[in-house]
């Protein structure tokens, strides 16, 4: 009697186990049907390489300090309520106060101010030369590249030619060319030895792009040979884009203020980090702060951009994106 | 006249080794409506002669001579801009791999339209509603929304269909699927192919399948060409090539299917073909398949190459020794 009792009890209890299991089941599934369905509308490669991004706290913290750079050079200098190149030797050599947050020059302008002027000529000629590097180097590495052959070979022992050229000498000679300085002759200077290597590896980039099924595919359905570069080749390479830019920003910038240090860029009255830089070397025993600051801020940007770039590289790295 | 007429074509490629004869002569016909099979191990040229069909064949290829008729029109000495009108357009192509087969940074919407905008000139919300119908006729559920999506959210058998909606989307005349079910898993090829059947019906398309897959062809195929070292050694409606195999090597082919039913299967082996295809920078000069022919050595089998001819009306064969007229025993086989 207690044997059946047992029987039946272990019985029930199964069938109970049974049925919260095919309950659960059932759940699930829906749950899951009603999860993948909102999912699939939304997510894109740009989406998950944001997510990357965000994950890396290097870089979200380097963005935030490039954005902070960003909004100091930008916005001080209209706010401000001195004059950056008014002189009054009343109040030279002031050092770091509230009145003056990084002190003032030999005379007596509010280098918190010129400083940032300063930025804001190292960024623009830092911007306009990276694009132009960009452009230059995109356009002869894609095309170089994609038509494969004799053009390649031809452009690229050209290219293995030019990348002999040290960097600075061939600025220099460059300005020394021009004769004057000014925003474009420097942009210049700093893109014509600096697009080589962005050059090469958008030709990698393409030459194995190209490769791919889906080229083969595009031409299947009719298009263009241009078409194929443009819309299926360089959209592919745009992370390869992003992360060089903020690779080559860096250099560029630390090249405009080496120039301007050595006194071939940018001339005073106006400033660039660069010349304030070589204004503090003169004095940088009895006032140190007017080199320390300059340098700094180079400094900032390059980390910034570092990390930056540095996380973008694992955010949008395609053998990452294949998973 | 036939849809498609290609005859005496030859694809070289130039390597450093020397010229790889890919595709080497072949010729065949197809009928509009019809479905043509072709068949043939790796490296046979099926794929190539696919490609020169298109006009895609890259460097190092060349097509060297002979001829394409596409309705009527000579393909093979179209210039590049020409060439792009057709593509796509009257001749439309579904490659093997459908997972590299889409850019992985457009949005499948994007791709599908970038189809209908360049031959049909829609403007881009017809193209979009187009491109959504196309989606729907594939069985791609919730198409509308799916439109935006990224390749990389579709599996498979979706990308394949995505493949196809983009193949037929300007309503092609010819639809050349170069093994379309290789890389799918066996579930999916069922889905795959039932789907190019509809669609080959609806649309009223005239087909070259190329595959290695014998049951494949078996389904699907009117007439089956089996091709050899870059060669077409067996022309053949699909029963009578199934039925009655001539060539030495579509035998062996059909012989080396396993069987799953019958005697002994769980313990025979597996029978292959001896030997490995040619180099095919330098193929035997006369019969290809000689080296490999239980019946080659008879007679001046690695002397005389074999013409095709037609043994009986509709099948050709390259052989010396077509079953049919076949009288003596393999060469140094004990039982045939």
């Amino acid at each position: 009697m207690a044997a059946t009792d047992q029987r039946e009890a272990a019985f029930e209890a199964a069938s109970s186990r049974r049925r919260d299991f095919e309950e659960t089941l059932t759940r699930t599934a829906e749950a899951r049907g009603t999860e993948a369905g909102a999912a699939l509308g939304r997510a894109s490669l740009w989406k998950d390489a944001y997510y990357r991004f965000i994950a890396n706290k290097a870089s979200v913290v380097a963005s935030f300090a490039f954005v902070v750079l960003l909004a100091y050079v930008i916005f001080v200098p209209i706010f401000s309520r001195y004059d950056p190149y008014e002189v009054d030797f009343a109040q030279a050599y002031s050092p770091p106060s509230t009145e003056h947050f990084f002190g003032t020059d030999q005379f007596g302008r509010d280098l918190f101010l010129r400083t940032a002027l300063g930025g804001r000529v190292s960024f623009a000629i830092g911007f306009a030369a990276t694009f132009a590097i960009m452009f230059i180097g995109i356009t002869y590495g894609a095309v170089s590249g994609f038509v494969g052959g004799r053009l390649d070979n031809g452009l690229m022992r050209f290219l293995d030619a030019l990348y002999g050229l040290p960097y600075l000498p061939f600025a220099i000679i460059t300005l020394a060319i021009f004769g004057t300085v000014n925003f474009w002759t420097m942009v210049v200077a700093l893109t014509i030895a600096s697009w080589f290597t962005t050059a090469r590896v958008m030709r990698g980039q393409i030459i194995t792009l190209k490769e791919n099924d889906y080229v083969r595919a595009a031409y299947a359905v009719g298009a263009p040979r241009r078409r194929v570069l443009f819309r299926h080749l360089l959209v592919n390479t745009l992370g390869v884009i992003i992360v060089f830019v903020f690779l080559e920003l860096p250099g560029v910038i630390l090249g405009e203020a080496f120039l301007s240090f050595i006194g071939l860029g940018i001339s005073p009255p106006k400033a660039s980090w660069g010349t304030l830089a070589q204004e503090g070397y003169v004095e940088y025993q009895a006032h140190p702060y007017i080199i320390v600051i300059p340098s700094l801020m180079i400094a900032w940007l390059i980390l910034s951009a570092f990390f930056i770039a540095d996380g973008l590289r694992d955010a949008l790295d395609p053998r990452m994106k294949e998973t | 006249m036939a849809l498609l007429e290609v005859s005496d074509l030859r694809t070289y490629f130039k390597t450093r080794e020397g010229e790889v004869h890919a595709v080497d002569g072949v010729s065949f016909n197809v009928e509009e409506g019809k479905v043509l099979g072709i068949v043939g191990e790796s490296g046979c040229g099926k794929s190539v002669t696919s490609l020169s069909i298109m006009g895609l064949v890259q460097n190092p290829g060349r097509v060297v001579s002979g001829s394409v008729l596409f309705d009527g029109r000579e393909l093979t000495t179209l210039t590049d801009r020409e060439l792009e009108d057709v593509r796509g357009r009257s001749i439309a192509m579904i490659f093997q791999d459908p997972m590299t087969s889409l850019n992985p940074v457009l949005t499948i919407g994007t791709q599908i339209t970038e189809t209908l905008r360049r031959h049909m000139n829609l403007s881009s919300a017809d193209a979009k509603k187009r491109a959504i119908e196309l989606l729907e006729e594939v069985h791609i559920p919730d198409a509308a929304r799916r439109l935006s999506d990224y390749p990389h959210r579709f599996s498979g058998g979706m990308r394949q269909r995505v493949m196809i909606a983009m193949a037929i989307s300007c309503n092609p005349r010819l639809l050349i699927a170069d093994e379309p079910t290789t890389a799918l898993d066996v579930t999916v090829q069922a889905g795959v192919l039932d789907l190019l059947d509809e669609l080959r019906i609806q649309h009223n398309m005239t087909m070259m399948m190329i595959t290695h897959n014998m049951g494949v062809v078996a389904e699907v195929a009117d007439d089956i060409l089996v091709m050899y070292a870059g060669q077409v050694v067996e022309q053949a409606p699909a029963m009578d090539l199934f039925g009655r195999p001539e060539h030495p090597y579509t035998e062996a082919l059909l012989a080396s299917l396993p069987h799953l039913e019958g005697e002994n299967v769980r313990n025979g082996r597996l029978v292959s073909i001896p030997g490995r295809p040619p180099d095919l920078l330098a193929p035997p000069e006369a019969c290809r398949f000689a080296p490999r022919c239980k019946y080659a050595g008879l007679d001046d089998c690695n002397v005389v190459a074999p013409e095709l001819r037609e043994v009986r009306t509709g099948h050709w064969v390259r052989s010396a020794h077509p079953t049919s007229e076949r009288t003596a025993v393999p060469v140094g086989a004990g039982a045939p």
